[in-house]
């Protein structure tokens, strides 16, 4: 295996980049073990397609935390939305959304905790929109700069396309999401118990094509992905054996042609594995 | 059930349910909310009490968690009197669509301080209900609602069912019908303040 350095690691992700024909590669890592910080184009800003129900999950964490939310409380379920552009209704179709347990309870009610678990681990737009018309985007915002955490923004949820035509999107940058992601391992934001159910939720993903494909087995990441027609993304924390784990994020942008994209995304995350192993 | 008159409730009762309060629609109207209530002492007890053969107390109070926190997290719970009348409609529209019907999470009684009651409506008098499923069809398309709201119609003057549509006092992704601004009385109870 070469020796991967931070220079090498660069040159790495502009290999792939340029093979992949991408618009744009980002990377940023935080390695809690040494407490050595990698970017490249970490502060670029991306539409943050679904890593953005990150940081409405921490949200759910620190309002209940708060005691402004139990997470044992029931909602509605309810697939009715309205645009932040015009106030125009909209609906997540079925047929659109990687889940279908929550559209099967409309009607009825689901507790917040049940709907933080497909939102995260099925990337349910249903219960992300759900979760953030109760918490509101606002709310988020305000968790997010307490946790001084500028680079993600959250003005809407999922699938509001009179906004999206407006270019009023949800935006991230790699670095804004390595320290989202950080917050699982910072006790200044929530208790330990919070953490680890948090933790517990984002180790359930189900979709792995990206952050662990290569990586070695035994490896645990606890991430959030995020896909739409022109972004690929991955972002969360990777615990290996023995150590402490690193945080990373991992943002593309590419042509909507863009062949396997998530593929490039997998190869970053083993370059950087690399790296951090080096 | 037992019957109690709100204005002898806890001042925190009060407070969220207003009973005897008069209020303005969005229309501009002024109502008079509710003054009489069941007194329901548990959540065992809504599901073991039935209003009509095939509707129980529970089915016609469920809301979520934008309901006040006093109201949906201790017992006595409050429900305005009026409740047995609409469960009554509500049979006879099943008998006439000849399926289940099913009640929406919010689509009964909710009170006056539950987060959707920004602008009063009859859902506050316990006489409005929201449907969102009848036998195996979803409400949530026109030809569906549409279909409905005919048969709803059809009961009698008394009931006013929301069109289908995306405006203010529309209806796109369920049935609301309701008997207006209904206040239920018991015998041997005064109205007198």
């Amino acid at each position: 295996m070469r020796m991967m350095d931070e220079a090498a690691l660069q040159v790495r992700i502009e290999e792939i980049r340029e093979s992949g024909r991408f618009h744009a590669i980002a990377a940023h890592v935080y390695d809690d073990e040494t407490g050595r910080e990698f970017s490249h184009a970490g502060d670029r800003w991306f539409h943050a397609a679904s890593t953005m129900k990150a940081a409405v999950l921490l949200t759910l964490f620190k309002a209940a935390e708060a005691g402004t939310v139990r997470l044992e409380d029931r909602l509605h379920v309810r697939n009715r939305f309205r645009s932040i552009a015009d106030r125009s209704i909209f609906n997540i179709a079925r047929d659109r959304d990687a889940d279908a347990a929550v559209h099967r309870r409309i009607g009825r009610s689901m507790k917040l905790i049940e709907l933080a678990y497909p939102m995260i681990t099925r990337s349910s737009n249903l219960a992300t929109n759900l979760l953030l018309d109760y918490l509101t985007p606002a709310a988020v915002q305000e968790t997010l700069a307490a946790a001084r955490i500028e680079g993600v923004k959250i003005v809407r949820g999922v699938e509001d396309t009179a906004a999206f035509e407006q270019g009023l999107n949800n935006l991230a940058t790699a670095r804004g999401l390595v320290q989202l992601f950080r917050l699982l391992r910072d006790p200044q934001f929530v208790s330990e118990a919070a953490r680890r159910q948090a933790l517990e939720i984002f180790l359930a993903q189900e979709f792995k094509s990206m952050i662990p494909a290569l990586l070695p087995s035994g490896t645990e990441v606890a991430h959030k992905t995020g896909e739409i027609s022109t972004c690929t993304h991955d972002a969360g924390l990777v615990l290996l054996p023995g150590r402490r784990p690193y945080a990373v994020a991992i943002l593309t942008e590419h042509d909507a042609e863009a062949e396997a994209p998530q593929k490039a995304v997998a190869r970053v995350s083993r370059a950087v594995y690399e790296f951090i192993t080096a | 059930m037992k019957i109690v008159d709100g204005l002898q409730l806890s001042a925190a009762h009060r407070e969220l349910l207003r009973p005897g309060e008069m209020v303005e629609t969005a229309a501009g109207e002024w109502h008079i909310l509710p003054r009489y209530f069941y007194e329901i002492d548990s959540w065992e007890h809504a599901k073991q009490t039935p209003l009509t053969p095939h509707f129980t107390l529970s089915e016609l109070i469920t809301v979520d968690c934008r309901e006040a926190d006093l109201l949906l997290r201790s017992f006595p719970h409050y429900v305005p009197c009026a409740v047995s009348i609409l469960a009554r409609y509500l049979e006879e529209f099943r008998q006439r669509v000849e399926a289940p019907v099913y009640i929406a999470v919010n689509g009964g009684y909710r009170s006056p301080a539950h987060r959707l009651s920004v602008h009063p409506n009859p859902h506050l008098w316990a006489t409005a209900v929201n449907l969102y499923r009848i036998g195996d069809t979803w409400l949530d398309s026109q030809k569906n609602i549409e279909r409905y709201v005919r048969i709803a119609e059809a009961m009698g003057e008394e009931i006013y069912v929301r069109p289908y549509g995306y405006a203010p006092g529309e209806t796109d992704d369920h049935l609301h019908l309701d008997l207006g601004y209904l206040l239920c009385t018991p015998r041997g109870y005064t109205e007198s303040q």
